[in-house]
């Protein structure tokens, strides 16, 4: 009996150590299956090395590389970066000269439009031989566009990698142009808004039941004129009601490649003519001309205004206001208003073709130029975005049935914390560095970036939002406007990339800038009677100016750069 | 005020109105700035504040003060202000009291030397090489040793001691002084007004400079200055307010707790404040100083 005994305790014990070991093991098998994605180190993980970078753009988010996201990258690179950030954007030109004239570069750097400068400085290593040799993601990820990174036909290197993604990313919602109050369709009953006329229709008659809103005189519509605002809220909407995309000031022609300020194309002159027949109806507010930017952003915020043409960065503070205030229906919709029906506005997602121009470089005093193309290659794979934007996998995000998406504490506070950017490093690490566009889907199937689908975009609606959209059949804004893929990819890029580089040209430009800001109110304040008459004046004004060579100028730069581009 | 006729308490009382309206005005701009910065930010978007707060909060100083290098920017920003504007005051008044010594051989020469920097400044460059050149970059003696004599104020104290009488500084040679005895016991506390304004003159310059921080050490957490870092803070809250959101299509301002205008004004009233609590006590001298220096007699 007692050796049974001792046979049996021999016989539990090995199992309980057994099952300990089972279970163990059990353990870290699932703690190695929580990780769904895991990042792969690069081969120099451990040769620690710091960059010094300088980043002309302020960042709100500066981490300074402390955050979780930082130490991530640092471990999974060697890579650390010690990165200061403009304290304002005017200051930035003036470091920028310093550098190019003292020799004292960091080891990156971001100049934005003023790289030239340190480029004539001799002070950046071309990198067409380094990414030939360590860029295989950078080749990868920037496929097509790569050409377009070069800088000159005098000077075909490529000297700094975009800082707008290795693609253009597409646009995912409407925000600005032509706006109407919630409360306006609503109670019109959600007519039609496609022309003109038709949203004239809409804020007279809500106008005339309504002459009052809380209490105060309700404005049918204004705009705001405070200086270089006009060419946002008064004039750039000339071009969106008359189907052009946004390019600038100028038009290009798409199949000549002619660029004329926007203004000259006959179509727009409908637009002011619609703008004049507002102000001489009493519908456009008689402040439009006179008031300053905090007067417009006021009277939005109190939710007096029933309609707004402009800029949805430039009326988001107001909007805001009003979204906290609850005032939902005030709160303002996006339609896809033109002339007339048969010109339809250019999709907000237009393809613009992919620019280059601005980006990060790196200089002749970097210590390991080699270490840094390849920090600059990792930064262009799947893995370095994944963890840029949605953070570290079991930190900030997990895996549900495949579906990448944000832990729910996480996702709180990213949406309500502002310092979310710098506590979890999720935003400091993407502009102006490398990084995938916005539609790219990875290999597990996710979205590259957060809050690219549909069901994203409206969690930010109202509820009286989410009502109009219905009304009107669509889920998002964008839904009422055309669709990219109808038109052709812009083959000249985003024009306002373009250096002026000629004095002279940008001497015209700076004056026809200024003349179209205090002449086009002459315009819209017209007698009806003389409109033609104003209008004809106001573009002979422009020729005055010199119109035509800064037209031929651009043409000639933009011709030159598509070809350039073709090789 | 017995003795007063109606015409004079007529005049005194319309008198006291006007002055009282006066100091309104004048005082109107600031207790807007205060106004605004204790008022909810997205509240004050709508306008019509004057010199009350309408929904108040502290959410705009919070701001301010929740930036992680603020203490370290304070720190060193009151350090510059203190020991610059001390080292700064002794030495412009030694190299005036040197200057003003009309048995000082190269007193004309080095007077006009001095003139010249008035007139031509060297540009931002050759003053960025000339910083490296003398090993100050990342230093906190370039917020110091740059700035620390300035013609200006020299001129100033010169003018000042020449209305001195001579015989002071000559019985005190005929008593045995030498020349730091008599600069330290006569010359410098006599000085004291005109001292007074220039060390508030030096003592806002540092209080205010944020370009020197941003040019010798920039990116160098412990030498930042308050000034720098309110920069950033507001070139950040413009920022987040009015440029896309690059990282994702969430509304730019959804998180947004303060307006840039609201932060400007807070910022101005954190700014202000500490030269407003310093003004009272060199008030006197202040205004001594600036006519005493400005007539001889």
């Amino acid at each position: 009996m007692r050796k049974f005994e001792k046979i049996l305790s021999y016989i539990l014990a090995t199992i309980l150590i057994l099952s300990l070991g089972v279970s163990v093991g059990i353990n870290l098998v699932s703690a190695q299956a929580k990780v769904f994605k895991p990042l792969k180190p690069t081969p120099e993980a451990n040769q620690p090395i710091t960059f010094k970078v300088y980043i002309g753009e302020v960042n709100p988010n500066d981490d300074q590389f402390k955050s979780p996201v930082a130490q991530k990258i640092k471990e999974l690179t060697g890579v650390t970066l010690d990165i200061e950030y403009a304290p304002n954007q005017a200051a930035v030109r003036e470091k920028i000269q310093i550098m190019a004239a003292s020799g004292d570069y960091p080891d990156l750097v971001y100049a934005k439009g003023d790289l030239a400068l340190l480029k004539d400085a001799g002070a950046l290593i071309p990198l067409d031989d380094l990414i030939e040799k360590y860029g295989p993601n950078i080749k990868k990820a920037y496929g097509e566009n790569l050409k377009r990174l070069k800088w000159s036909k005098e000077d075909p290197h490529i000297y700094c990698l975009g800082a707008y993604g290795t693609d253009n990313d597409r646009t995912l919602d409407v925000n600005g142009g032509f706006m109407l109050q919630h409360r306006v369709v609503i109670e019109l009953g959600y007519p039609k808004i496609r022309t003109l006329k038709d949203f004239e229709n809409a804020i007279k008659t809500y106008y005339k039941k309504h002459p009052t809103t809380d209490g105060l005189p309700t404005i049918p519509l204004t705009l705001c004129a405070d200086d270089w605002r006009t060419v946002i809220s008064v004039t750039n909407p000339a071009f969106q009601a008359t189907g052009a995309p946004d390019d600038g000031e100028l038009y290009v022609d798409p199949k000549t490649l002619k660029c004329t300020f926007h203004y000259k194309r006959p179509i727009e002159k409908e637009y002011f003519r619609w703008l004049n027949r507002m102000w001489n109806q009493g519908l456009l507010d008689k402040e439009t001309f006179i008031q300053k930017e905090d007067t417009y952003k006021a009277k939005i915020a109190s939710g007096r205004v029933l309609a707004l043409i402009d800029a949805g960065w430039a009326v988001g503070e107001p909007i805001t206001a009003l979204r906290r205030a609850g005032k939902y229906e005030y709160m303002y919709g996006f339609y896809p208003v033109t002339v007339s029906e048969r010109i339809k506005q250019a999709p907000p997602d237009v393809r613009t073709g992919y620019t280059g121009g601005w980006g990060i470089a790196i200089t002749k005093k970097c210590k390991d130029p080699v270490r840094a193309i390849k920090f600059l290659d990792w930064l262009c794979t799947e893995d370095a975005n994944i963890l840029r934007q949605w953070g570290v996998e079991g930190v900030h995000h997990t895996y549900v049935d495949g579906k990448r998406v944000f832990l729910p504490e996480v996702e709180q506070a990213r949406r309500t914390d502002p310092y979310f950017g710098r506590k979890t490093g999720i935003g400091p690490y993407l502009y102006p560095w490398p990084r995938l566009p916005n539609y790219v889907i990875d290999s597990t199937g996710n979205p590259i970036v957060p809050d690219t689908r549909k069901e994203d975009i409206r969690k930010n609606y109202t509820e009286v939002e989410k009502k109009v959209l219905a009304a009107y059949g669509v889920e998002i804004w964008k839904d009422l406007f055309p669709k990219a893929e109808e038109y052709p990819v812009k083959t000249w890029g985003y024009l306002w990339m373009y250096p002026t580089p000629d004095e002279d040209m940008r001497a015209i430009g700076n004056k026809l800038f200024e003349y179209v800001i205090r002449n086009i109110p002459k315009v819209v304040m017209a007698p009806t009677k003389d409109f033609d008459k104003v209008w004809a004046e106001f573009l002979k004004g422009m020729e005055d100016l010199g119109a035509k060579k800064y037209e031929d100028y651009k043409t000639k730069q933009i011709k030159e750069m598509v070809e350039f581009w073709k090789k | 005020m017995k003795n007063l006729s109606l015409g004079d308490k007529i005049f005194d009382v319309v008198n006291y109105l006007i002055m009282i309206f006066l100091s309104i005005i004048t005082l109107y701009p600031f207790l807007y700035v205060l106004a605004v910065s204790l008022n909810d930010p997205f509240d004050a978007i709508k306008g019509g504040i004057t010199i009350f707060p309408r929904v108040f909060t502290l959410d705009n100083y919070k701001e301010v003060f929740n930036y992680p290098t603020i203490g370290q920017a304070t720190l060193i920003s009151v350090l510059r202000t203190l020991i610059g504007t001390l080292l700064s005051v002794l030495s412009t008044a030694m190299v005036a009291y040197v200057l003003s010594r009309k048995d000082f051989f190269a007193r004309k020469f080095i007077t006009t030397l001095f003139i010249i920097t008035m007139y031509v400044g060297g540009g931002l460059v050759p003053e960025y090489l000339l910083i490296r050149g003398l090993g100050l970059m990342n230093n906190f003696l370039v917020y110091i040793l740059p700035g620390l004599i300035s013609p200006f104020n020299i001129i100033l104290i010169r003018a000042y001691i020449d209305t001195l009488p001579t015989e002071l500084q000559e019985s005190a040679m005929i008593d045995g002084a030498n020349d730091l005895v008599i600069f330290f016991r006569i010359i410098f506390p006599l000085c004291i007004p005109v001292l007074a304004t220039i060390a508030l003159f030096v003592a806002v310059g540092h209080w205010n400079s944020w370009f020197d921080t941003y040019l010798y050490c920039g990116g160098n957490k412990y030498l930042t200055t308050l000034q720098y870092e309110l920069q950033k803070i507001l070139a950040n809250a413009a920022a987040s307010s009015t440029t896309i959101d690059y990282y994702s299509n969430l509304d730019p301002t959804r998180t947004m707790r303060v307006t840039p205008q609201s932060l400007r004004m807070a910022m101005t009233i954190v700014t202000t404040l500490p030269i407003v609590f310093v003004y009272p006590f060199l008030q006197k001298y202040f205004i001594k100083g600036m006519t005493l220096g400005a007539v001889r007699t």
